[in-house]
């Protein structure tokens, strides 16, 4: 955003308002070659013409870990923070569970005995991340988990298009513990060229940060395709389910989520991933 | 169903299926008997024509006999009545019958602690040995409403104190209760015997252990979904030493160690100890122990259901099968907290007197329950929550559906069942209406929103419909996935017994409320979320509300105009509008609404974020 020289028009071609130097960045829809692509792509993040003061860091570092009344709640556009509730039971009481606030409709309760033991719904939302908690007490008291997500050694990119903008990026699922970092990420990725795409009466304006992803609030919605093929919106399901059968990110408008997500959904009319 | 069921099976409906156990509705509470009074507009017998008897002044002036022999006579048969929906049409004959019932009622129920003021309680009835109080809400268990919006124990408990020295039972359901309560409880009530805190919060273990020292008369102490803060006491060893009179102990829900070596010996020396529910603090190896010396329990919560980490494996292993297998009696099963599902076969002894079985804690797979279920030819009650169906993908697609069809071809006789899952398909729900007509609880939470039926891509509506048709005892409701108006038409075209509605991300406009406003006369709990309906609807149901117990609306799209126009309506309905402190007062979008009917009025205690209208 700094320094971004932008002109009122919208270009055709969105890689003429990108810096010279800075094309590498973006990932062409039809490239499937992703070992170079993905290097790039894993370090550096943010809208172009943003100063190049990071020296390549991994995505998570770019990803303010929030604290965790308030990334949660912000996203949900929810103005309670639940985990101010009753001075007695601040150990017991978590935040809102998942970027939706009460979905899916499990007490808190039950959650919390997720977080302390092994893996149930909804608990990518303490401040740790599930995974990282799961990690903990896994070696705490070195219990059997029968079903321990497995992480992958190496990234796992899935392609995230957005309405609107005709350059499609690439998200690794692997540098991303839960749907809020997620879709703080979407937002870095796409705002700017959001921005650009759009038609503005008064250059300088600011660019709108893409918000609302999670919980139908904001202007876009972001849902994914499975491995099914199904498309479905992103947030409902545990994380590590989610990351273990996304095959395609997409950000739709939210007013087209119907429609969006019943056409092309069944057996019978399978996306190939 | 009879409400002289047995201790056991009323509580374990209550627990489980959040309903009461009668049809009746709530009594109509008002402090002077009917027809004495101005009148009120508040109509708590729904489906009875009011007939206010004019004559019944005149009736007991003419009578040759002394008030008292008749109120004698009265009492003496009064007192049987049990059921709170005869007594209501009880109280109703005449101010003589009012007033003795009044007397002779030992229980009381209700359903919404705003509808009436402690004092009213205190003065109508005056014997009271048990007391039924709900509070919050359900939604509010999903942090849809904001903390501290109230339903505190205080005042009541206060108020008791001094007017029911002799009472016995107390059962709450999402109230707020302190540990100031609980010591007030253990001190007013010498005679105290039941406590049954269920999804309530604000308390402590020093509250419990309070509790568990000084009613000496204890049977009955249920912690079910409660929030316990660990103020690191001993509560179990608070117990008094010698022998107890405990039926009924549950703490599965604190979150908080305890002392095994005491729990043993307490469990010694209970010799009527039936229901038990363990916390995750006690592992298999220890539950195996209890087992041994409580053969005769009928309700169990089995604890973590896995290794203590600090057991030695070298040992051979106890015979936890053997262990179940000496419980005859067991017919409620649930905890597996955090399940090793190798040991889950011990429990296949008891499978085939399972009425109840809870697995909503376990992190189990269709492919784990099923050989469990298909010797559960008893069941009656199932919760389970489906998680793994993706990493159990096998190459006929996920089994979440197949997990249910499994139940409906297994479980004939089940009455009541609360499943999470991924997906779902219209086919699988219909075989269940078609397989399991028992049913009178039926919450399918399909976790993706939604959803369509991910075999046709169609909408849930016809599989939802099948239900409201098929299942003709059905009483409640939770429904979920993609779901257009036509849902809602077979709902209020079939379900004509439903009470209970719980309705997320559905619907497509205003119609679909309206079938259910209109087309369902025995709707009484009614909690609607991000579903797009508006005043429209609203307006609907303004013959019904009186009628209901509450209704429950957030993000849908009413304004505040139409719900001040309702409140102006309908004088005994409270009508909160919930929002958060920076609100902008202006603006006419309502976040969430909740309405009850109410006797006295708007209530004194709401919080900064509540407006009345």
């Amino acid at each position: 955003m700094d320094g971004c020289s932008r002109n009122g028009e919208i270009s055709p071609k969105l890689l003429h308002l990108i810096p010279q130097g800075r094309r590498n960045w973006f990932h062409d829809d039809n490239t499937s070659v992703y070992n170079t692509e993905e290097k790039k792509l894993e370090l550096k993040l943010g809208p172009p013409g943003e100063d190049e003061d990071e020296d390549g860091a991994s995505i998570t570092r770019h990803i303010k870990k929030e604290p965790k009344d308030k990334s949660i709640l912000s996203l949900a556009g929810n103005h309670f923070s639940p985990s101010s509730t009753t001075n007695k039971t601040t150990s017991q009481k978590r935040t809102a569970p998942g970027p939706v606030v009460g979905w899916p409709p499990v007490r808190s309760f039950r959650k919390n005995l997720a977080n302390g033991s092994s893996s149930k719904l909804g608990n990518e939302s303490s401040s740790n991340g599930g995974l990282l908690k799961n990690q903990k007490c896994e070696d705490d008291n070195g219990r059997g988990k029968p079903m321990e997500p497995k992480r992958q050694q190496g990234g796992m990119f899935v392609k995230i298009n957005m309405y609107g903008v005709p350059i499609g990026r690439k998200v690794d699922l692997n540098a991303h513990n839960s749907y809020e970092q997620l879709s703080f990420t979407v937002d870095k990725l796409f705002r700017g060229l959001l921005a650009a795409q759009r038609e503005s009466s008064s250059s300088g304006e600011e660019e709108k940060p893409i918000t609302g992803l999670l919980d139908g609030n904001g202007e876009y919605t972001l849902t994914y395709e499975d491995n099914e093929g199904d498309k479905m919106l992103v947030g409902d399901v545990p994380w590590h389910m989610f990351a273990s059968s996304v095959k395609r990110l997409r950000v739709i408008k939210s007013s087209e989520i119907s429609s969006a997500l019943t056409y092309g959904n069944g057996k019978q009319e399978k996306m190939r991933s | 169903k009879a409400n002289q069921s047995p201790l056991y099976m009323t509580q374990d409906r209550t627990e489980m299926s959040e309903d009461d156990d009668d049809q009746s509705p709530p009594s109509d509470l008002r402090s002077e008997p009917p027809c004495s009074s101005s009148s009120s507009a508040v109509d708590s017998t729904p489906n009875k024509s009011r007939n206010c008897i004019s004559s019944s002044g005149t009736m007991t002036a003419s009578q040759p006999f002394p008030d008292h022999v008749l109120e004698n006579v009265l009492e003496n048969v009064l007192q049987f009545l049990d059921s709170r929906c005869d007594r209501n049409s009880a109280s109703l004959v005449c101010k003589s019958w009012w007033k003795v019932e009044a007397l002779t009622r030992s229980e009381v129920f209700i359903g919404n602690c705003y509808a009436l003021s402690p004092a009213r309680l205190t003065q109508r009835f005056k014997r009271v040995r048990s007391l039924v109080l709900k509070g919050k809400p359900r939604f509010a268990d999903f942090n849809l409403m904001p903390p501290d919006w109230g339903a505190n124990f205080a005042p009541w408990v206060s108020t008791m104190a001094k007017a029911y020295p002799w009472l016995e039972k107390v059962d709450l359901k999402r109230m707020f209760v302190t540990d100031d309560d609980l010591a007030l409880l253990a001190e007013s009530f010498p005679g105290f015997k039941e406590l049954i805190l269920v999804c309530c919060e604000g308390f402590g273990t020093s509250g419990i252990a309070l509790v568990a020292n000084k009613c000496r008369k204890l049977k009955v102490l249920d912690l079910i979904e409660s929030e316990v803060t660990d103020d690191e006491i001993d509560w179990i060893s608070c117990f008094p030493e010698d022998v107890t009179s405990l039926e009924s102990l549950a703490f599965d829900c604190v979150e908080a160690p305890i002392n095994f070596k005491a729990l043993e010996g307490l469990v010694g020396r209970s010799p009527f100890l039936r229901k038990l529910r363990l916390n995750r603090f006690v592992s298999l190896e220890e539950l195996h122990r209890l087992l041994l010396g409580a053969p005769q329990l009928t309700c169990l919560g089995t604890g973590s259901f896995s290794h203590d980490n600090g057991a030695h494996q070298s040992e051979p292993e106890p015979d936890y099968a053997a262990a179940f297998r000496a419980c005859k009696s067991v017919v409620c099963l649930s905890g597996f907290r955090e399940l090793m599902p190798e040991y889950l076969p011990a429990i296949f002894p008891v499978c085939a007197n399972l009425t109840s079985l809870n697995f909503s804690y376990a992190n189990i797979s269709p492919d784990m329950f099923k050989p469990i279920i298909h010797n559960c030819h008893k069941l009656q009650v199932f919760w389970v929550c489906i998680l793994l169906d993706l990493c159990l993908h096998d190459s006929e697609g996920p089994v979440s559906e197949l997990g249910l069809q499994a139940i409906s071809e297994g479980c004939r006789n089940l009455e009541s069942i609360l499943y999470f899952c991924q997906r779902m398909t219209n086919a699988a729900v219909i075989a269940m209406s078609e397989n399991c007509p028992e049913l009178t609880v039926f919450r399918l939470c399909i976790m993706g929103r939604h959803r369509p039926d991910h075999v046709t891509g169609k909408p849930m509506d016809e599989g939802f419909g099948a239900i409201v048709k098929n299942c003709k005892k059905l009483t409640r409701l939770a429904v979920s996935g993609l779901l257009t108006d036509q849902a809602f038409r077979y709902m209020g075209e079939y379900g004509k017994l439903i009470r209970t509605l719980s309705v997320a991300f559905a619907g497509d406009s205003d119609m679909a409320l309206r079938h259910v406003l209109e087309g369902c006369p025995r709707l009484q709990k009614l909690e609607i979320r991000d579903s797009p309906f508006g005043d429209v609807a609203l307006r609907c149901g303004m013959h019904r509300y009186y009628n209901m117990r509450f209704v429950w609306m957030s993000a849908c799209s009413l304004s505040k105009s139409c719900c001040k126009d309702v409140a102006r309506a309908m004088q005994n309905l409270v009508v909160e509008v919930i929002g958060s402190d920076d609100d902008d007062d202006n603006r006419d979008y309502v976040e969430t609404l909740y309405m009850y009917r109410s006797l006295d009025g708007p209530r004194k205690d709401a919080p900064k974020f509540v407006t009345i209208l």
